[in-house]
């Protein structure tokens, strides 16, 4: 099919978010694992792997994705050799393997955009293909894992299972064991028959069925099935036979090397699948996405570390739920916000003798209500929280790809994982902090050469380290390589202009750090794909700034640099400093507040017919935060106004308000896609009285107000 | 409202579904919205005005706790503004950018109109610009403008559909 064709799928809007976070799950722990494949791999990662590959294959089959399930059948082909250790991972396989997985996240992509990317996956099952060619034939005979072994299906029969996975099937091989002490072991081998021909579709069988069906079943029987049903199921279903001492299922790849084997002697074994065969392979049991048991610890474990044992359930909760839940307290706290208003002015009308007992009565419930509330935010608040692993995860891959276009070693460490931050912030972290990455090994770590000469290491180290500090997150991007040269640094800001050479020569080295967030400034000696041209640190910067997060470097020439993102735990909700201007009320963040003070106190001078405010031996511009955001009607209010200082990275701006309403909590809300971001506000929040207030986009508007300024 | 002439022309092109619709009126016309679109009707309440918005943005109001803007209608289709009265309603209508509100002067029913019923628009003159209109349904005692809500709301389409074939 041709690109930009639409394409049909089997599934309606439920499966396609439950295809949609199943597929995102199994492509980032492939994004992972595969880049630790490489090498030696432990052979849990590898049967990782093939797990991951093979719920794709499924998941993608089941709702008729040819291509998808094609390419997934291809690499779960060359994931099954190595898993059987009769194809070594090499970095050629690794590669080939990768090639794939980007193409399986645009195939997956279709799905949602119903259209076709135009992916051609045929060169890509051809390579796959390919390694196993070379692959040395019958390496299975050392040390292939006992299933491998025994007598080969015949073709027929193999075909036969081909035309199932084809259909959305998954193929398990069963082995049943049942207890020595049975007295009736052909009858078990009978109702174990019926119970597995209930749920799937036999392909082959030992004993053969004339003989299990004439009640000649000993104690073992084997078989390897197609269906629709997860192993769960098959496994519930066979252990309701009496007597079934040991029982395995396990996934299998359908070549023409699956074999089957029934274990010769009746084995006393306990009762249960060993891990292997406990696969998360098929989709989540029948229900909604919402409430899927996560299985603990296969959301893929980082940086070549053993598999993590986490063993405290956990439950995934849709998105929106949680957004709803914390929409609610978030009205919730409005209303104790409320209440204890309406409590003050009750204790100030009501100091009756008579109605003192009842006074004291709601003001007991308004501090219960109060307390409730502040807890029941909390844990919303937590439970909105996600590991910053997550976006570790894809960063190995990411380092891989960088240093082999650069022709650079490096090695990259992360600390910190376990690192919790609000959902909302991890959606906007991971830009930023591969960029500064990306740079960090483009720009950063020297090639081999450089390094050997230098005498370091030829490989070089970043180090990625995630840990909260009071209500903030940071992450530390941290190289052992050349540093930043501030000499260039200078220069160059020159050479384009941003600075005058006066300017640069008498800043201070630190001073000159901070220039590489100018805009319109690449270091790079050539202009790479890797990272840009120049348009990179200052929209960093600004981004950052725009979730009130800051961003800071270090850098000694020759040591390396560092640099240090600093976040606010959630963007649900922030501290701000409540005025009101024209009737409208607005929310300034606290953190880009320095001082607020009344007309009548603040130093203001005009200075060329500007208003300027004079504070703590510094000058500020004085503007009407109004007027400054567009709101062009004349105030009414009467009396002194007040004056809030704000800043943004070196800059502070004066506003001029007409009251301040006091600090507070609010839950900040977006103003929807039609209104967009607009320059100055970034979002509403509902107020005591139900009206909304507009929250204040500092950066923003402290940085149009300064430019401003400078020009006039 | 005088009934207006009706090119012959147009008349076969009519749909032969059914159009369920929720009718209001701005100024003294009729327009009716695809009774699918519209979420809910609530009364005139609290709205915050955005500085610096386009001038038919009425601003954002506060819907049960969801932050929804509000359009005023009769700016956004180029007619008088007119003081709020008892009758005026918000109509809460979902749209690709959300929930958004359009202020109109009143609702004042909810029917099904044939689809035979219903005309091109372009023949028809009418109150408001024709891009805002779907067709224009002659009814038994007056003429109802079926309005088109991606013609009156702010379209980022054609965004959306660019960042789309980004990610692609």
């Amino acid at each position: 099919m041709a690109k930009g064709q639409p394409l049909t799928f089997d599934l309606d809007d439920e499966d396609l978010k439950l295809f949609n976070e199943e597929a995102e799950e199994q492509l980032e722990l492939l994004d992972t694992a595969l880049v630790q494949l490489e090498g030696e791999p432990d052979p849990d990662l590898v049967q990782r792997i093939f797990r991951a590959a093979h719920t794709l294959k499924g998941s993608s089959a089941t709702i008729g994705h040819r291509k998808m399930a094609s390419l997934t059948h291809a690499m779960e082909t060359v994931l099954d050799a190595v898993r059987q250790d009769r194809l070594r991972p090499s970095s050629a396989v690794v590669d080939a393997l990768l090639a794939g997985l980007d193409a399986l996240r645009i195939l997956a992509h279709e799905v949602v955009t119903r259209v076709d990317a135009g992916v051609d996956a045929e060169p890509l099952e051809h390579a796959l293909h390919g390694l196993l060619q070379e692959a040395p034939p019958g390496g299975a005979t050392v040390d292939a894992p006992p299933a491998a072994a025994g007598a080969a299906l015949p073709a027929n029969v193999v075909e036969a299972l081909l035309a199932e996975v084809d259909e959305g099937r998954a193929v398990f091989r069963v082995h049943v064991g049942i207890d020595a002490n049975c007295q009736l072991p052909g009858i078990r081998c009978f109702q174990l028959l019926q119970e597995i021909e209930a749920l799937a579709t036999i392909g082959h069988l030992v004993p053969e069925r004339e003989v299990i069906e004439a009640g000649g079943g000993e104690f073992s029987m084997a078989a390897v099935v197609a269906t629709m049903a997860h192993d769960e199921q098959l496994k519930a279903a066979l252990e309701s036979v009496a007597d079934v001492a040991s029982l395995t299922i396990e996934s299998v790849t359908v070549d023409a090397t699956l074999a089957i084997e029934v274990p010769a002697a009746p084995q006393a074994a306990p009762a249960v699948a060993p891990a292997g065969a406990k696969a998360l392979d098929a989709p989540a049991p029948g229900g909604r996405p919402q409430l899927t048991v996560v299985e603990p610890g296969e959301s893929g474990a980082t940086n070549g570390s053993a598999p993590r044992k986490t063993t405290s359930a956990s439950v995934r909760i849709d998105v929106e739920r949680l957004d709803g839940l914390m929409n609610l307290v978030g009205e919730l706290v409005i209303d104790r916000t409320r209440l204890q208003q309406i409590k003050d002015h009750l204790s100030t009308v009501l100091k009756d003798a008579n109605l003192a007992e009842l006074t004291e009565n709601f003001e007991e419930t308004t501090a219960h209500l109060a307390r409730i509330t502040d807890e029941l935010q909390e844990e919303i608040m937590r439970s909105r929280m996600l590991p910053v692993r997550s976006v570790l995860t894809r960063l190995p891959r990411l380092v891989r790809d960088v240093a082999a276009k650069c022709g650079k070693k490096v090695e990259l460490l992360t600390a910190g994982e376990e690192t919790e931050l609000d959902r909302s912030v991890i959606e906007e972290i991971s830009d930023p902090l591969v960029h500064i990455l990306r740079n960090a090994v483009d720009h950063g770590i020297e090639t081999p050469e450089e390094r050997r000469a230098a005498g370091k290491p030829e490989t070089g180290t970043v180090t990625v380290t995630a840990w909260n500090q009071e209500t903030y997150i940071y992450l530390s991007i941290q190289d052992d390589g050349r540093g930043i040269d501030t000499r260039r640094l200078r220069d160059k800001a020159v050479e384009r202009g941003l600075v005058t050479r006066e300017m640069a020569d008498a800043a201070s080295d630190e001073a000159v750090l901070q220039y590489i967030f100018l805009p319109g400034l690449s270091l790079a000696k050539k202009i790479t794909d890797v990272s840009g041209r120049g348009v990179g640190m200052d929209i960093v910067r600004t981004n950052i700034e725009r979730l009130n997060g800051q961003v800071s470097i270090r850098s000694t020439a020759g040591k390396g640099s560092e640099f240090i993102i600093q976040l606010p735990l959630t963007l649900a909700t922030t501290k701000a400093l409540m005025v009101m201007s024209n009737d409208t009320v607005y929310a300034i963040p606290l953190v880009s507040v320095t001082e607020a003070l009344s007309e009548v106190e603040a130093d203001l001078h005009p200075i060329a017919g500007r208003t300027t405010l004079r504070l703590r031996g510094r000058l500020l511009p004085v503007v009407d935060l109004a007027r400054a955001l567009g709101d062009y009607r004349t105030s009414e209010h009467q009396g002194p106004r007040f004056v809030v200082a704000a800043k943004h990275s070196d800059r502070q701006v004066a506003f001029l308000v007409d009251r301040l309403l006091g600090e507070q909590d609010v839950v900040v809300k977006s103003l929807g896609d039609m209104l967009g971001n607009r320059k100055g506000i970034t979002g509403a929040t509902i107020l005591g009285d139900g009206t909304l207030g507009l929250i204040i986009d500092t950066a923003s508007l402290v940085a149009a107000t300064a430019a401003l300024q400078a020009i006039a | 409202m005088a009934a207006r002439p009706i090119d012959p022309a147009v008349e076969n092109q009519a749909t032969t579904t059914e159009e369920h619709v929720v009718i209001f009126r701005l100024a003294d016309e009729f327009y009716a919205l695809d009774i699918q679109a519209v979420q809910e009707i609530v009364r005139m309440q609290a709205i915050t005005a955005i500085p610096g918005s386009d001038p038919w943005v009425e601003g954002i109001t506060n819907l049960r706790g969801r932050v929804v803007p509000v359009i005023d209608l009769r700016r956004r289709c180029g007619i008088f503004a007119s003081e709020h009265t008892p009758e005026t309603r918000i109509v809460v209508v979902s749209s690709a950018s959300g929930m958004v509100g359009l202020i109109v002067d009143a609702v004042s029913e909810v029917m099904r109109i044939p689809g035979e019923q219903v005309e091109q628009p372009s023949s028809i003159v009418s109150g408001i610009d024709n891009a805002y209109l779907r067709g224009i349904a002659k009814l038994e005692d007056r003429l109802v403008s079926l309005v088109d809500l991606s013609g009156v709301l702010p379209s980022d389409e054609t965004m959306y559909e660019m960042t789309e074939a980004q990610a692609a």
